[in-house]
């Protein structure tokens, strides 16, 4: 017991700061408060004390008792946290995990590189008005050769040979161009549409397969120029390939179009400046893109007065844009589905 | 087609390099893909002549050659059979360079030193050159010490060139010329003459004439020529076939090849003395009928083949290839030369159905000019005479119409400004009258041209335009964005459908693949598909590259699997997954039905090893949780039911439905299929349709909910036979409407449970909509529910 007339409450605050430093866990320090600050603690028996002390002595007293007791809470509290904050630590450490061990569940899967490219070809054109238009991959004689201008015997068929079907008059279409040709009949003009899909031809080896992907446009409006055209396809190269690359129109021929072209682009791998260029052949130029401007026949089978609308359209290889810009050098190996290959895209 | 610099620069005169040249006529349309340099490392290369030969003392396949030109004289020793003294030979002395770039010595053959060689054709740098073994034998004028290179005219620039199919003209040299004129102002065209023909025979043979029994046919005409003697042909039309592509083979066969090359007008000559009968009818082939070609094979034809026939019989295939039976040998006298006109439909579809790719038939698939039959002839006849082959008359048969077809095409100024930007027509003209037309009419604003008859591709306004436009240059003109946008444009529903779906399941871990729409015949026996499943009928390609791929996919499900095992067999051994969106052929009666399909498959791995052990394998759930969450990104519901495919685990098939409908499969594949394909671990799969994933709904929202919910666990012992989603419904049918939802959490066998049987365990959420829900309320709902169950017979735990 604690004789109020000697205690010093310096002497309590230094007792207690003595204990505190010994204390090592949160009950240590439950403790304490119970033997300063509990009911029977020390503390609290000064204060019932003071009753015992002269009246003009009260107030000093009093208060250095209260101050003692804000002083004991609050270095209670402070040791109390910085206990806590211990022992969390202690079991943190004891938790530690090797944050560098694999995943669990899956990991993302992988996209092919032509469905990613044809994507994105999609949308670049759909950012240019053209809307997406899909059609079957079995056809007929009429949409895939009549309707745009290629006669039986024509020798543009030697330029496409043909899958067809046994026991029937069907085909695997050899370009995406019968869909066109539908498009017109659905919708007549003014037409802006691009047609992404697999087309086939006879043909294996490493530049050809006899299944590929084609994305073909159309465009037909009143009085469009060949300059429209150039212009589409120069910003579709831009946006494909992330920067302004050299582009060259040559003369070319396609039945369906007249006049007809074909698109060259720099070599994106060496710019035109490595005569051993593998891509280019050393030539500095990419084939990337056939076009021209509607051949009215072709317009005329669609249903659409050449004498008002004219148009141009275009075809590309998607596989080709996909390996110009994934670096692929064998074209059919996209098509074996090597899973080693195809995860290795995701990196 | 190959083009000689040096005959090109001969036709029309340029003053321009042939890099140049190359580039511009690319530019045009008609692409320069190689240009190679001849016999450009030959280099000290003389002309000389063979004065003796001595037997080698040592070796007896040797021959010692004393070569002399001028004053000079040589040494070299030969292996070479076909030399004989007083022969003019190419001479490669020390120092002089060969056609492989290797630089000549003196060697020494066992005692005897050889200064240099002989040279072969191939040594030359020009292996067509020569249809004989050995050294290259050189006319008897040749200079004595001249150079060889420069004398045979062998260094050149041959230009590959790829005519595209309407540009039948640009197949002859006079057509390149033409081009090549028209490209480049200022250049100069040279003329060719050839002598007049006329068109009475004086032939002193009883040739009764020629027929022409088919429209196939309008033109034919025939020269004559005899005394022949039958011969190599100059050694300089023989180095230019060689440096076009053509073998020499004889003065007569040389000179239709010659003049094919310069005209484009292909020629053939018969041996009159094997024809069966004096006269030549052209008529369309009997089905079944037979004729043996030149190259040797023998050809069965069908009712619209264009022959060549003589007492009835055939002796060629009009515009493709003579026949055998009067062909040209070296006892020919008297020969016929054909210059005909054939219409390209038919000869193409001949060639291609023969599979004969001829010179001649792949001009005249492409259109030869009528008028450029009787100039061949003309051309041919004069040729023979200089070469003096024979006895050559000039005058020929004639049969058919020679008339010209006349055709005028009009350009308006308004629409050559609406395709190019410009649209001045003097400028039009300028650009035209070089490639042959001729203005009929021109003012402001139209302007009307003859088209020349070698210009079958030239029809409409639009083929004017781009005349004048690839003259001029494409790059000459501004590029612009179109403008006038007259609706907003969309991806549409199919391709944003398609995007989603291949997204979420790349996002849950499935590699994209795309396979060929072709498939092997053997899928329908890897997979144990029964002959009465549609899948196992597909179509067929009629000319497939290969069996493997000679059938079009009646599913993905082959390519699925097919991927797993070429992986496996190239070492793949983990855990992987696949899946592909594509179109698969059903066959519906005689109809083909298109369709579009997803698939995936989950191999579980041949190592499967991992630090957190199975808690991260695959399995039937995992798949089942990617396709339902597939119809979650749809808001669609899809039920997974058991079901039973030829292919899927008897205990681990389901069907997936969609509004009451089977849209497709998930299975594990059978043990027995497992086993025969060597899988080493398990595979699941699925396939379902794309249409369901067009009927997205739209997505909606409920209410926020006011109240708490309270939770009850309720377990239930049934027999194993009964299903999960059977008990779910039993407990929603019977529980109250303040149940707002039915978990699954424990699924347990074993101890405490009879045999045969599983103890599910369920948690269920009690909501009220309007109140919070009091212990006691929920309480007396469960224990309803509870005794409800029961006396449904069954047991809770
Ligand atoms: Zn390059």
């Amino acid at each position: 017991m604690v004789n109020p007339k000697t205690n010093d409450t310096e002497d309590v605050k230094n007792a207690f700061i003595k204990e505190l430093k010994l204390a090592k866990r949160s009950e240590d320090l439950n403790e304490l408060r119970i033997r300063y600050l509990g009911r029977k603690g020390i503390v609290t028996q000064m204060l019932k004390s003071l009753g015992t002390l002269p009246p003009e002595d009260r107030p000093a007293m009093g208060k250095a008792i209260n101050d003692l007791k804000s002083t004991i809470e609050d270095m209670l509290k402070r040791r109390m946290e910085e206990l806590a904050l211990l022992e969390e630590r202690e079991q943190e450490r004891k938790d530690a995990i090797d944050v560098t061990q694999p995943p669990k569940g899956r990991p993302w899967g992988g996209f092919h590189p032509v469905v990613e490219v044809m994507h994105e070809l999609m949308d670049i054109f759909v950012g240019l008005g053209f809307s997406v238009a899909l059609g079957p991959e079995v056809e007929d004689d009429f949409h895939n050769f009549e309707a745009l201008n290629i006669p039986p015997h024509h020798p543009a068929r030697d330029m496409q040979d043909t899958f067809y079907l046994q026991g029937n008059e069907l085909l695997l279409r050899t370009h995406t161009s019968p869909v066109q040709v539908r498009s017109m009949l659905k919708y007549g003009a003014p037409l802006r549409i691009v047609c992404p899909g697999k087309v086939y031809r006879r043909d294996s080896d490493p530049t050809h397969s006899p299944m590929f992907h084609q994305l073909e446009g159309l465009l037909i409006d009143e009085d469009v120029s060949i300059s429209d055209l150039k212009g589409c396809m120069v910003h579709f190269i831009d946006k494909v390939f992330g920067r302004p690359l050299k582009s060259r129109f040559r003369a070319s021929y396609f039945p369906f179009t007249e006049p007809s072209l074909e698109m060259d682009v720099e070599c994106i791998a060496c710019s035109g400046k490595d005569p051993a260029c593998r891509i280019c052949k050393g030539t500095g130029w990419l084939e990337i893109c056939g076009m021209g401007m509607v051949h009215p026949k072709v317009l005329r089978a669609g249903g659409i007065d050449p004498e008002v609308y004219n148009g141009f359209a275009w075809g590309l290889g998607i596989d080709r844009v996909a390996m110009l810009k994934y670096s692929l050098s064998d074209l059919r190996i996209l098509f074996f589905g090597d899973i080693a290959f195809l995860a290795g895209g995701v990196n | 087609m190959l083009v000689s610099w040096n005959w090109l620069t001969e036709l029309v005169d340029l003053q321009i390099n042939v890099n140049d040249f190359a580039e511009k006529l690319t530019m045009a349309g008609a692409e320069v893909e190689n240009l190679s340099y001849t016999a450009q490392k030959l280099d000290g290369i003389i002309i000389a002549k063979v004065l003796e030969m001595a037997p080698h003392r040592e070796r007896k396949n040797l021959q010692v050659v004393t070569l002399v030109w001028g004053d000079e004289r040589a040494i070299c020793v030969t292996g070479a059979q076909n030399v004989k003294e007083g022969d003019i030979v190419p001479y490669a002395p020390p120092g002089a360079t060969i056609a492989d770039g290797s630089v000549l010595g003196i060697e020494e053959f066992d005692g005897v030193k050889s200064f240099g060689m002989m040279l072969s054709a191939d040594e030359i740098g020009l292996p067509l050159l020569s249809q004989e073994e050995g050294i290259l034998i050189l006319p008897q004028d040749a200079p004595l010490g001249g150079d060889a290179a420069s004398w045979l005219g062998i260094k050149d620039v041959v230009l590959d060139v790829s005519v595209t199919p309407n540009r039948g003209d640009l197949l002859s040299m006079v057509g390149m010329a033409r081009e090549a004129h028209a490209l480049f102002t200022g250049s100069r065209l040279k003329e060719l003459n050839f002598s007049s023909t006329t068109e009475l025979s004086d032939w002193p043979v009883s040739f009764e004439g020629v027929t022409l029994e088919d429209s196939g046919c309008p033109l034919y005409c025939l020269g004559f020529a005899e005394e022949l003697e039958i011969a190599p042909s100059p050694i300089k039309c023989r180095v230019r076939l060689a440096l076009c592509g053509v073998r020499p083979i004889s003065n007569v066969v040389d000179v239709t090849n010659y003049v094919m090359l310069l005209l484009g007008q292909p020629l053939h000559a018969f041996d009159l003395d094997k024809l069966p009968a004096p006269e030549i009818t052209v008529r369309s082939s009997r089905n079944g009928e037979k004729i043996a070609t030149l190259d040797g094979r023998e050809h069965i034809l069908s009712s619209d083949d264009l022959l060549i026939t003589s007492g009835g019989l055939p002796i060629g295939l009009a515009g493709v290839m003579g026949g055998a039976n009067s062909e040209i040998d070296e006892n020919t006298r008297r020969i016929l030369i054909e210059s005909a006109h054939f219409l390209p439909a038919r000869i193409s579809t001949t060639a291609r159905r023969l599979g004969i790719n001829s010179e001649a038939a792949y001009r005249y698939a492409r259109g030869v000019d009528k008028a450029k039959a009787p100039l061949a002839l003309s051309c041919a006849l004069d040729l023979m005479k200089k070469w003096k082959c024979g006895k050559v008359y000039t005058s020929v048969i004639r049969e058919g119409d020679a008339a010209p077809v006349e055709k005028f095409v009009p350009l308006t100024a308004k629409k050559l400004k609406t395709y190019t930007g410009a649209g001045d027509l003097s400028e039009a003209s300028s650009i035209l009258i070089p490639l042959g037309f001729e203005v009929k009419s021109c003012s402001e604003e139209k302007a009307i041209y003859k088209v020349p008859g070698y210009r079958m591709d030239v029809e409409i306004e639009e083929d004017l335009i781009e005349e004048v436009a690839r003259i001029k240059g494409y790059d000459e003109l501004a590029a612009r964005l179109p403008g006038r946008i007259h609706d907003s444009a969309t991806i549409g529903l199919e391709s944003r459908t398609e995007r989603k779906i291949r997204e979420t399941l790349m996002a849950r871990g499935y590699i994209e693949i795309l396979n060929y729409s072709f498939i092997s015949p053997k899928f329908i026996a890897d997979l144990s598909i029964p002959a009465s499943d549609s899948r196992a009928n597909p179509f067929a390609l009629a000319n497939p590259l290969s069996m493997d791929q000679s059938l079009l996919r009646t599913f993905l499900l082959p390519g699925m699997v097919n991927v797993i095992c070429d992986n496996l067999r190239k070492g793949w051994r983990f855990p992987v997954r696949i899946f592909e969106i594509g179109n698969i052929f059903l066959r519906e009666g005689a109809n083909l039905i298109e369709e579009k399909h997803i698939a995936g498959a989950i191999f579980l791995g041949k190592d499967d090893r991992s630090p957190y052990g199975d808690a991260v394998r695959d399995d039937f759930f995992t798949m089942k949780g990617d396709i339902l969450a597939l119809a979650d990104a749809f808001r669609l519901k899809f039920d997974v039911l058991p079901g039973s495919e030829p292919f899927g685990h008897a205990g681990q098939t389901a069907d997936v439905i969609s509004d009451g409908r089977k849209i497709g499969f998930m299975a594990k594949i059978k043990p027995s299929i497992e086993r025969r394909l060597e899988l080493p671990a398990s595979l699941y799969v699925f396939e379902v349709t794309f249409e369901p994933f067009l009927m997205a709904k739209p997505p909606r929202f409920g209410e926020v909910h006011r109240f708490p919910s309270v939770y009850r666990d309720i377990s239930l012992i049934v027999p194993e036979d009964v299903t999960v989603k059977e008990i779910g419904e039993l407990i929603g049918d019977l529980s109250s409407d303040l149940v707002t939802s039915i978990r699954l959490f424990d699924i347990y066998k074993g101890k405490n449970i009879p045999e045969g049987h599983r103890s599910l365990s369920f948690t269920l959420e009690y909501r009220h909509p309007d109140k919070t829900l009091s212990d006691e309320e929920v309480d007396e709902l469960h224990t309803r529910l509870r005794a409800q169950i029961e006396s449904r017979g069954l047991k809770l735990r």
